[in-house]
């Protein structure tokens, strides 16, 4: 605690945020005054009877133009200083005939958003540059006992004035060397109190920022529903394509054997009379015999894949089943007093079967404990096991998969795996989708 | 023969029912470019081929034949596949028929028929599936209104297509030799084949029929 304290000012989070600060004073202060300088012309020119059109075409300039990058300038600047990302809105929607282009300009939402985070970011500027005073003047202010002795050598005849020390609560002057002692205490204290600082002022210009330069909530939303309907439809697609491949090299490949080897084997037989080659029939009839077998064998399986038929009787039921088969020893809790829809029952089945199939093959764990309750209206279910973690998205365990098959209905998939375990995975979907 | 079938269970069948039959398997390949090396080297009579093979399953057996159609005209192609696609025959089929066949998987049950057309096909025949032919006539029959084949001369052709002869045909339709053979040069006649250009007219009829014979 102590130690964090200490190294505060300089971790690279409060570097960034100072430098933001820094940058923000200069462009926050600039943009007010461009928007001020487009905004009040614009206005008075479009209220006077000569100048409607330039005015309104100066507004449009600054709404759509000047307001909307200078608004992507402080996105960039807090995506790569402070590392929040905030999504952009949607673009102009510019109209090419005149008519359009004002009307569409002067309606432009994020644009006037934009123009009012500007107008709104002076104050928050003016905090910012207040915040980098602290944290300069104190690494300043610390100095001073260092260059002390190799400037201020003098005989004691020479009289120099004493030097000030800048502190937020004015200035102190400074004339021997344990005055400046004093500086550096002053400087230790602010350069110590500037990270929170410029904390505090950096959280509000965020919340301005994502209030009045983000994409909109409802923007956002719909951002969201066009990415997940775009991964159902790719979703849809590929496994079609799957079903399609497992067929065609499964149960299709058995049964055309199937019918193959009973087509011999009645060439075998002959035509009527007692069999010409008995010994090859039976020998043909087996290999038939088994063909047939392993074909409802491949097809159970993919329909299983498809659509567990036990899942029709509830999703406790689904999972006993999965956890009766799973090579790995599976503890299963199922409290589900109210019943989700069939498609978020299908979405938990598939999430359990695959993390179980995980566990299975790459934590080296001795069991997998399911849990299954409802709280607040979700369903939610951990999967955890006690195996070695490090599971992560992204590295070919259908984690990444699996995360998107969730958010599609709006539900999350937490994971907590660090290495050397345990793994712990939590799904929460809402009872219907 | 070579065979070229990626699924072990359909390769090891073919090859056993094949030299049930006594015929030679010189090679029985999984891939595309094993089987075009075992035609090159073994300069079989006929191979067969399956159209979806590795590495990307989708027509590499189709590629296949149809780079052996133009490299080793010598060797008989017959094409098996699981899905009847139009496209893959009139592909096959572009230009001449000589020594092509596209049969469902599903006829190989019908060992006798499958090794017949089997054999056509080595001696330069052709031997397509009824589902081809009947896919094929659905498709064409809208875009040549100028020919009008009357119902029994369109079933006369479709096996005719399919490979066979006038006397299959005329076994086929329960109908005596003698008519098959009218039905036969009435389609010649419809179809502007003059009588010279011999054996290669019942080829030449289907390919007309079908929009896809080269003036």
């Amino acid at each position: 605690m102590l130690r964090a304290a200490w190294s505060a000012p300089f971790t690279r989070r409060t570097l960034g945020a100072e430098l933001f600060c820094l940058i923000g004073a200069a462009t926050g202060a600039a943009g007010f005054a461009i928007v001020l300088a487009l905004l009040v012309p614009g206005t008075v020119a479009s209220l006077s009877i000569a100048g409607t059109v330039l005015g309104l075409a100066l507004l449009v300039l600054l709404v759509t133009g000047v307001a909307r990058w200078l608004g992507a300038l402080h996105r960039a600047l807090a995506a790569r200083l402070l590392g929040a990302s905030i999504a952009p809105p949607p673009p102009v929607r510019a109209g090419r005939r005149a008519p359009l282009w004002f009307g569409r300009g002067l309606r432009d939402g994020p644009g006037w958003r934009a123009v009012a985070y500007l107008l709104l970011k002076l104050p928050v500027a003016l905090l910012e540059g207040y915040a980098v005073f602290w944290w300069a003047a104190g690494v300043a202010d610390l100095t001073y006992p260092f260059w002390w002795p190799m400037f201020r050598n003098h005989p004691p005849a020479v009289h120099l004035d004493p030097v000030p020390v800048l502190t937020p609560f004015g200035a102190f002057p400074v004339g021997t060397f344990a005055g400046t002692l004093a500086a550096f205490a002053a400087g230790a204290a602010m350069l110590l109190a500037a990270p929170w600082l410029a904390r505090a002022v950096v959280w509000v210009d965020l919340g301005l920022m994502r209030g009045l330069l983000g994409s909109g909530r409802l923007a956002q939303r719909l951002r969201d529903l066009e990415e997940t309907r775009a991964r159902v439809v790719d979703d849809t697609a590929a496994l079609r394509r799957h079903i399609e491949r497992d067929l065609h090299d499964g149960a299709q490949v058995r049964l055309a054997a199937l019918a193959m080897n009973l087509g011999r084997a009645r060439e075998a037989l002959g035509r009527d009379g007692p069999a010409a080659d008995l010994p090859r029939t039976r020998e043909l009839l087996d290999a038939a015999h088994r063909d047939a077998k392993d074909a409802l064998a491949e097809l159970r399986d993919l329909v299983r894949g498809i659509h567990p038929p036990v899942l029709d009787n509830g999703l406790a039921d689904a999972l006993a089943t999965l956890a009766a088969g799973s090579p790995l020893p599976v503890r299963l809790r199922a409290d589900i007093p109210v019943r989700p829809s069939a498609a978020i029952e299908t979405i938990a089945y598939f999430c359990a079967a695959e993390l179980v199939a995980n566990a299975a093959k790459h934590s080296r764990a001795g069991t997998v404990d399911i849990r299954v309750a409802q709280r607040d209206g979700m369903l939610v279910m951990g999967v955890a096991d006690d195996g070695i973690g490090g599971a992560r998205p992204g590295r070919g365990t259908g984690l990444a998969g699996l995360v998107q098959r969730v958010h599609t209905v709006d539900g999350q998939l937490r994971i907590a795996s660090p290495p050397g375990g345990p793994t712990r995975i939590t799904v929460t979907l809402p009872l219907r989708a | 023969m070579v065979i070229a079938e990626d699924a072990a269970l359909m390769r090891e069948g073919l090859v056993g029912l094949l030299v049930d039959r006594g015929h030679e398997v010189v090679a029985a390949v999984g891939d595309a470019d094993a089987l075009i090396a075992a035609v090159a080297g073994q300069r079989p009579d006929v191979a067969v081929v399956d159209v979806r093979m590795p590495p990307s399953h989708t027509d590499e057996g189709l590629r296949a034949a149809l780079r052996l159609r133009r490299d080793h005209p010598g060797t008989g192609v017959l094409v098996l596949s699981q899905y009847i696609e139009t496209r893959y025959a009139t592909e096959l089929l572009a230009g001449n028929a000589a020594g092509v066949g596209y049969l469902l998987k599903d006829r190989v049950a019908d060992v006798a028929d499958f090794v017949a057309a089997l054999a056509r096909v080595a001696a330069g025949g052709t031997a397509l599936d009824p589902e081809v032919v009947r896919q094929l006539l659905g498709v064409r029959r809208h875009e040549h209104a100028v020919v009008t084949l009357t119902p029994r001369e369109r079933a006369v052709l479709a096996l005719m297509a399919e490979g066979r002869s006038n006397a299959g045909i005329a076994t086929a339709l329960s109908v005596s030799g003698g008519v098959v053979e009218k039905h036969v040069a009435n389609i010649f006649g419809k179809l502007g084949l003059p009588p010279a250009e011999g054996d290669n007219r019942r080829v030449l009829a289907v390919l007309r029929y079908l929009g896809s014979a080269r003036p």
